[in-house]
């Protein structure tokens, strides 16, 4: 899979790793990407089906990935995840018929909302998922919303090339700056913050230990 | 009419004939743009390459994104799961065999 990344142009990819997961196993299958020369970001997805559990989890692993996702699966963690500045981004499961992106949480929303293009287009074959991403898009650009595009990808046969991904998008109403912006600057500018977030020198945000040079 | 070429690469547990990339890369235009669409965008195979499984494809210059798109959204062809990946768009032929020396 690496490799197919690599054949496909990207430079940075954001693993989404089990909780579970050994740190040796975790950094092996980073080796891995390094060798191709793709750096590696570590994600996780919160599934998380209540406010409290949410709250939990985001106290819990926010200082430990470098992206954090929140899968909406009702309206009520869709509010919370909306409005909490710890969460980078939202993604519906396209399966869920129940809660959708909305204007409400357009408003609402502090970081970015991402469209899995290729796992809902492969997932769901009816014409009702094509509306169902065209109208989120449709609302995420009325209400300027930062919109990252992904793949989704579990194997290699579901890799395409950012540009792929960035022309479906403009086929389904992004404008061709949000899109193109939406496989490189956006998903970039939120692991660069993070990772800066994640210094020891940062206490908070706005405020950083400043060493002297002259010690 | 000025056209794009862009170099694709297909993945493909299998040895793939021209043919079956050819019916594959018509199929989802038609599916994803209709005929209407099938004509503006005018998908054209040029040439291809077994030993690196590498493809040229043409289109109409104003329809690039659509035939890029109608490329990612090729998933399978004749039952065996396939991806198609664009390493390349140019105005030239020449100018993608360029960027494959690269």
């Amino acid at each position: 899979m690496a490799q197919t990344l690599k054949t496909a142009g990207y430079s940075t990819v954001g693993l989404t790793i089990p909780t579970g997961l050994l740190p040796e196993r975790v950094k092996s299958i980073r080796q891995t990407f390094q060798e191709q020369g793709i750096a590696t970001a570590l994600r996780i997805d919160l599934g998380s089906t209540s406010r409290t559990e949410l709250l939990r989890s985001l106290r819990r692993f926010r200082n430990i990935y470098d992206v954090v996702g929140v899968k909406c699966v009702n309206a009520r963690v869709a509010t919370v995840a909306s409005r909490d500045r710890r969460v980078d981004v939202l993604f519906f499961d396209p399966v869920m018929h129940n809660v959708r992106f909305n204007h409400s949480l357009a408003r609402l929303l502090h970081g970015a909302l991402e469209v899995n293009l290729i796992a809902s287009l492969l997932t769901l074959t009816d014409t009702g998922i094509l509306f169902r991403l065209r109208k989120a898009i449709a609302v995420a650009r009325e209400h300027n919303v930062k919109v990252v595009l992904s793949s989704g990808a579990r194997n290699a046969e579901m890799v395409r090339a950012p540009l792929q991904l960035s022309a479906i998008a403009s086929t389904l109403g992004l404008s061709e700056t949000a899109s193109v912006a939406g496989v490189s600057t956006i998903p970039l500018s939120i692991i660069t913050e993070n990772v800066k977030k994640r210094k020891p020198e940062n206490v908070e945000e706005g405020v950083k230990i400043i060493v002297s040079s002259r010690r | 009419m000025a056209r794009r070429y862009l170099l694709v690469k297909i993945l493909y547990g299998r040895a793939l004939t021209d043919q079956q990339f050819h019916d594959a890369l018509n199929a989802s235009v038609r599916t994803h743009f209709g005929d209407i669409g099938f004509a503006r965008i005018d998908p054209r195979m040029i040439k291809s390459d077994q030993t690196t499984s590498t493809s040229i494809v043409s289109c109409e210059r104003s329809a690039v994104r659509e035939l890029e798109s109608a490329l990612a959204l090729i998933t399978d062809c004749e039952g065996a799961s396939m991806a198609v990946l664009v390493l390349a768009v140019s105005g030239t032929i020449k100018g993608l065999r360029k960027r494959r020396v690269r």
